[in-house]
């Protein structure tokens, strides 16, 4: 395995010049009158992102920020039949030498940036909660990592460079946490690499099926006797809500990222609206401040493989039919490590607890009044508190690493 | 509602601020050997845009279209709606008593999409019939003014149609349409026909299979007619477009001005979402770059912008049935051509619920934009649908499209 190189985010004099000129030249479209989100985001927000986005936000400003408070890397990790890709990532470790290990899996539109909260608070020593040393992996094709060359990298693929990567920083043992994409990449490391390495998981993102006659005959006769919970039905509300207005990006990267590519690599514009509606309508009435919000943007718009090759991920993992991605997520596959799920009210995919019966052997299970899709950011104390319980003395994973139990 | 004669003049302005733009193209990379598979390719997308910004001369191509297109603009009311400023091509045959027609384009199209078969239909001769022709440009597209209000559903579009045809003093006409022509055009038929709308024809007519319970004796004829080689053909591209190609659709019609940041904003993006269609949805036409660039750049200079044209689908997805039961189906004649490239194929015996059809037309070549791809084609089905001897003959009383 390479060596390990310091990184930090150094965005070109050229890139910021390019930008600033792309905004003085910005087109906006109209809007029906009282629109509001029913069509997109609305005018009148994207109108005043863009220009507090060319007058006045101080990209170099968090750009240092991000490199005092996150210690970043890259490394060489090579993949079977892809080639080597040079992998950015977060690396904190905690000062209990015994920390557990911990590798955070993003998805999209989200990115390393999205453990900046956690990771201070997983860190912590304390004697009354175990602590980790937290990797958080850009994926390949996202922030500052490369991206694949070649077609079909797909969850295997993923999951061979996580698994790497905690190999190569000598976490010969390790447990993960991930929602969005990150929940098929870390349930397929729990596949392929658990127990070996991959000692446990846990998700904010839990898929799952409805319970069938075989699989679970009392939860299936129960659901058709009984019904559904308010809150369930709430929950599927919400999922068939999703499906039916919130989708379409989904639709086009999963069928043609490329032809979607060229306007979000070209357009600041068109990239901010893209991820901003989802900043809004995945988050729990999170208190957005534009700053953050353009700062979450211009990862995206400065990264490395640039916007247009984060979206192929949904094309390989659909192979290029969005109906298949659904079938991904829901499907079964076997792991035997220690599971553990947190559930957010906001989140956009909220199935009923029986549905999530057979993805492992949950051994944690909790459900929260607030929070949704970006759990890790808009609620790192309640995620955070979730990890420390399930790991923790007297937790149901306390212990899974071998001789780092989190505590000195 | 007086007409004002429209000549397009895209403003100098607007020409330098897309060539500053250009200068400024950021374009994505592409995974090897990709091909067409993940959406347009790279090298084609490059070529189009050096073109655009060095050789590609819209003042000529913008000449050349006042100068074969004669075109129009005049407001219309629409009944909740306000007052939509139209414009349009509208071309008079020399013969008097040519049949009005209302040529309906879709998307990504605009009245361009009329540019070839305007000469065929307006022509006189003892042998086939002519037309008067109107091109509606839709609210939102080309010159015409976009819906400010929401809701602007089929019924809103038919209604300009109508109105506009009226007001041309063609109290009696017939229609042409694809893509969401087709759409429009079934609802002028079934709000108008009879009394204003006489017949029409279509180049999409998208059907499903009948239902049992609806139709039973429709869908055990589906069920048991063999498909034929054409049909089987339909099928598969059908699946392929169904499962592959609607990427597009399903942004237009729940996020329309998510998107429209972008396509506003960005010529190479914008370029990209539609030439990917002008390909995929074409049968190996060859296009020429400055014919792309023409049908973009007239996106691009749109009187509402590009993010406009994306709304009709938002409006009909919710407010507008796909695929409306055979009750609600019109009942003047209707003609139908069936090019093998359509994007939906259905086999015949789906689509004998759909209308009243009096003619169809089965073809080995030709795609989505039949109008540009094979007008003679496209021309030649209209004719023989109106024509002497045709099954709609006469539809319209007093214009047979004889001298």
């Amino acid at each position: 395995m390479s060596t390990e190189n310091a990184f930090q985010i150094s965005v070109p004099d050229d890139s910021l010049s390019l930008l600033r000129q792309k905004l003085a030249l910005v087109s906006l479209p109209d809007e029906l009158e009282d629109a509001g989100w029913e069509y997109g985001v609305p005018l009148a927000d994207i109108r005043r992102l863009v220009d507090r986005w060319a007058n006045g936000y101080d990209w170099r400003h968090h750009e240092a920020l991000l490199n005092a408070e996150l210690p970043q890397f890259t490394r060489d990790i090579p993949v079977d039949g892809h080639g080597t890709l040079n992998i950015h990532y977060i690396h904190k470790k905690s000062d209990t030498k015994t920390a557990i290990p911990l590798l955070f899996v993003h998805g999209w539109p989200g990115s390393f940036f999205e453990a900046r909260k956690l990771v201070p608070l997983l860190t912590q020593n304390s004697e009354h909660h175990p602590s980790f040393h937290v990797v958080a992996i850009s994926l390949p094709g996202y922030g500052f990592s490369k991206a694949p060359s070649k077609k079909r990298f797909d969850m295997d693929q993923y999951a061979e460079v996580c698994n790497k990567l905690m190999l190569a920083l000598g976490y010969d043992e390790y447990v993960t946490q991930g929602g969005d994409w990150g929940f098929l990449i870390t349930r397929k490391i729990a596949h392929l690499y658990g127990p070996r390495h991959s000692k446990a998981w846990h998700t904010n993102f839990p898929g799952g099926q409805p319970p069938s006659l075989f699989t679970q005959p009392l939860d299936f006769l129960s659901m058709l006797i009984n019904g559904l919970t308010a809150k369930e039905k709430e929950g599927l509300q919400r999922v068939q809500h999703f499906i039916a207005t919130g989708c379409g990006y989904s639709a086009e990267q999963g069928t043609k990222p490329q032809t979607l590519g060229y306007s979000l690599a070209d357009s600041p514009v068109g990239l901010l609206a893209w991820i901003y509606e989802k900043l809004v309508a995945w988050t729990d009435q999170y208190p957005w401040k534009d700053d953050e919000v353009l700062t979450w943007v211009s990862i995206y718009w400065f990264s490395r493989a640039g916007p247009a090759a984060a979206g192929r991920i949904y094309f390989e993992v659909g192979e290029g039919e969005p109906a298949k991605q659904m079938a991904r997520f829901s499907a079964h596959e076997s792991t035997s490590i220690p599971l553990g799920i947190s559930r957010f009210p906001g989140e956009i995919v909220c199935f009923p607890k029986s549905w999530s019966k057979n993805l492992g052997k949950i051994v944690f299970d909790r459900e929260h009044d607030g929070g949704g899709h970006f759990a890790a950011y808009e609620k790192p104390e309640a995620l955070s508190g979730d990890l420390r319980d399930m790991f923790g003395q007297g937790g149901p994973a306390f212990g899974v690493v071998k001789g780092r139990n989190g505590y000195d | 509602m007086a007409e004002s004669s429209f000549k397009i003049s895209v403003p100098d302005a607007k020409i330098d601020e897309l060539r500053q733009k250009l200068r400024l193209t950021r374009l994505p990379d592409e995974l090897e050997d990709a091909g067409w598979d993940y959406g347009a390719p790279l090298a084609d997308i490059r070529r189009l845009v050096d073109k655009w910004q060095n050789g590609y001369d819209w003042r000529v191509h913008e000449a050349q279209i006042n100068s074969e297109l004669p075109q129009f603009t005049r407001d219309i009311d629409v009944t909740g709606h306000g007052t939509l400023n139209i414009h349009y091509v509208h071309q008079k045959s020399a013969v008097p008593d040519a049949i009005p027609l209302l040529f309906v384009h879709g998307w990504p199209g605009n009245f361009l999409e009329v540019r070839k078969i305007l000469p065929l239909l307006v022509e006189s001769s003892p042998d086939h019939p002519s037309f008067h022709v109107v091109a509606l440009g839709l609210p939102g597209y080309g010159f015409s003014e976009a819906p400010k209000t929401k809701g602007f559903k089929l019924d809103q579009y038919a209604e300009v149609g109508q109105k506009l045809m009226l007001a041309l003093g063609y109290n009696e006409y017939v229609t042409q349409g694809g893509d969401l022509g087709f759409q429009i055009n079934r609802r002028i038929a079934r709000n108008y026909g009879g009394k204003h709308n006489k017949a029409w024809h279509t180049n999409f007519p998208i059907a499903q299979h009948p239902s049992l319970l609806s139709s039973p004796l429709a869908y055990l004829r589906a069920l048991l007619t063999p498909y034929t080689a054409f049909e089987k053909a339909g099928l598969e591209r059908t699946n392929w477009f169904e499962t592959t190609g609607r990427g597009y659709y399903a942004e237009h019609s729940t996020k329309p001005q998510t998107l429209g940041y972008s396509l506003a904003d960005s010529p190479v993006g914008l370029l990209a979402w539609i030439y990917e269609k002008l390909v995929a949805w074409t049968d190996a036409y060859a296009w020429d770059d400055d014919e792309v660039l023409t049908w973009i750049s007239s996106y691009y200079f749109s009187r509402a912008g590009p993010a406009a044209s994306l709304r009709i689908y938002y409006e009909v997805a919710k407010g507008d049935k796909r695929f409306p039961p055979p009750s609600e189906a019109p009942t003047i004649p209707a003609g139908f051509s069936y090019f093998p490239k359509e994007v939906i194929v259905a086999p015949r015996t789906w689509k004998k619920l759909l209308a009243n059809v009096v003619i169809e037309s089965e073809h080995e070549r030709g795609g989505h934009f039949a109008a540009h791809e094979v007008p003679e084609l496209l021309v030649g089905d209209v004719r023989k649908m109106f024509g002497k001897g045709g099954p709609a003959f006469g539809v319209v009383p007093g214009r047979t499209g004889y001298a």
